[in-house]
């Protein structure tokens, strides 16, 4: 069964000056969303998710595996990671090959890949794209070549970091679609977030992190039912949540559409 | 990337451009007065200098980096001089020559203070001070923008590379192992850095062109250049003593 195990870990760059410490949570298969202010240590946590850094204490599980046993490619059929700028990955000359590298890599077969490949980059909506030089793309089209060269590798765990950065309309309803489709296929799906309108719209579980520690964990409308916390570390409320309470509605909204249906019902 | 040790001290005080006579008459001084005495001699000023900047346990590791290079200088010298005349002392068949040993030992005090007298210039000035004394003295921006990117550009090329490895291997690339293993893994890590260099690099140029760099007026500066007291006086002695140790080589 799909799961990330993480026990009792902690994490310091340098030493004396902890990034992480003492976190302790268990992610089954409710997509989740980790919110927090800039600096509160969310890349680092999904950097010790995904075994690119190791926990100086503590161990962390992916699929049963510990992480500090492994190698980082070795995990990659297991997790995937979205990494924020896409900038950072791209060196091959056509779409379709810069996303056929990760499945390669992982021992799928030149055609297999190629399918996956394809099926990914359909499911974001750019296979038009599939032949193009991805640095003729856009940014916000070249972020989308990045995911679908994770989706392609097929993890059945998959973090994403920042992938809402630069979308627009069209790109959030995209992705949010997309994370629901995995989350319906059992894939494991982590994101860390800074627009609170579609951490409400799209995950079931929400962590908010502060100063390497997690101080808020639960279902995404329990979490953002304790508005006062959610202030105290920087944060705010969806909109959604902010107009139902400024209408002094006892419930917490996640969506409009929550919002207007209940009026709706009300009159 | 930078050397300079922030503290607050006499010499951290002093201008960048005095620094950079002195560090160049004290790295040249031994040159043109080929003794034992003088090399000591402003071998110890640039020490004392360094510990007033508080700043001497920096130079230490630079020193031992270039240990080897001294050492190794000391023993060719002793061997292998072509005036050695005196033998000193000797390992089984290895013999160590006096004239010889001694002039390793005084190119050993070179290159020390050498590095001492740079150190007290590097490890007690800003770089962005220095470029920017530079400029009001007339060297052209362009340059001193050269060289203040160079020194920024180096840790964030690590970096970068650093980033661009952790995206690799998380699409399973290994990057670690046998020859082959690295050989292969060498296109999928060096194309994102020099796309992203290239990138930035015009990013950059745009971004600087925006802000007047090549505008043809007098530009002023943000930062007041901190003028020291006795920043001429200090400078006349520096040269003064240079272009002594020039005549007393030339007729004595």
């Amino acid at each position: 069964m799909n799961g990330i195990k993480v026990e009792n870990i902690s994490f310091s760059y340098t030493e004396g000056q902890p990034v992480l410490s003492n976190i302790d949570v268990h992610f089954r298969q409710e997509s989740t969303a980790i919110i927090g202010q800039n600096g509160a240590g969310k890349t680092t946590f999904v950097k010790l998710l995904k075994g690119l850094l190791k926990p100086a204490t503590g161990n962390i599980y992916v699929n049963g595996m510990n992480t500090q046993e492994y190698t980082v490619a070795q995990l990659a059929k297991q997790i995937g990671l979205v990494f924020q700028n896409p900038n950072d990955q791209i060196f091959k000359h056509t779409v379709i090959e810069e996303v056929m590298f990760g499945p390669k890599n992982i021992g799928q077969s030149t055609e297999e890949a190629r399918q996956n490949s394809l099926l990914a980059l359909e499911k974001i909506g750019i296979v038009h794209e599939a032949d193009k030089n991805p640095y003729d793309l856009s940014l916000s089209d070249r972020k989308l070549v990045s995911i679908a060269s994770i989706l392609a590798m097929k993890p059945p765990i998959i973090i994403f970091d920042e992938p809402t950065m630069g979308q627009d309309y069209l790109g959030k309803e995209r992705l949010k679609k997309i994370m629901k489709d995995l989350r319906a296929e059992g894939v494991l799906v982590l994101s860390i977030i800074h627009d609170m309108d579609f951490v409400a719209e799209t995950f079931e579980r929400t962590i908010v992190m502060n100063q390497g520690k997690i101080v808020l964990d639960g279902p995404t409308r329990e979490v953002f039912s304790h508005e006062q916390l959610i202030r105290d570390v920087y944060l705010e409320l969806p909109h959604a949540t902010q107009l139902g309470k400024q209408l002094g509605l006892k419930q917490t909204f996640l969506t409009v559409d929550e919002l207007i249906n209940f009026n709706r019902k009300k009159q | 990337m930078t050397l300079y040790v922030k503290q607050d001290s006499l010499i951290h005080e002093i201008d960048p451009i005095t620094k950079v006579i002195y560090a160049f008459v004290a790295a040249l001084l031994p040159y043109i007065l080929p003794s034992h005495t003088v090399a000591l001699i402003v071998l110890v000023i640039s020490i004392m200098l360094l510990v007033v900047g508080k700043v001497f346990r920096k130079i230490i590791p630079l020193i031992g980096l270039s240990l080897f290079l001294i050492v190794s200088l000391v023993i060719i010298q002793g061997i292998f001089r072509p005036d050695n005349v005196t033998p000193l002392f000797h390992f089984g068949p290895i013999i160590f020559y006096k004239e010889g040993l001694s002039y390793g030992l005084l190119l050993m005090l070179r290159v020390i203070n050498l590095l001492c007298a740079f150190g007290v210039l590097i490890l007690t000035t800003k770089p962005d001070d220095l470029i920017q004394s530079f400029i009001q003295k007339g060297m052209s921006p362009r340059i001193g923008y050269v060289i203040g990117s160079v020194l920024q550009l180096i840790p964030q090329m690590s970096a970068t590379i650093a980033t661009i490895k952790d995206a690799q291997r998380s699409r399973g690339l290994e990057t670690e192992g046998s020859l082959l293993v690295r050989i292969k893994a060498f296109l999928p890590l060096i194309g994102p850095v020099i796309m992203n260099s290239l990138i930035s690099t015009r990013e950059r140029s745009i971004a600087l062109e925006v802000r007047g760099f090549n505008a043809k007026q007098k530009k002023t500066f943000l930062h007041e250049v901190h003028t020291y007291k006795y920043a001429k006086v200090i400078q006349a002695v520096l040269i003064l003593i240079f272009i002594f140790a020039i005549l007393w080589r030339i007729f004595l």
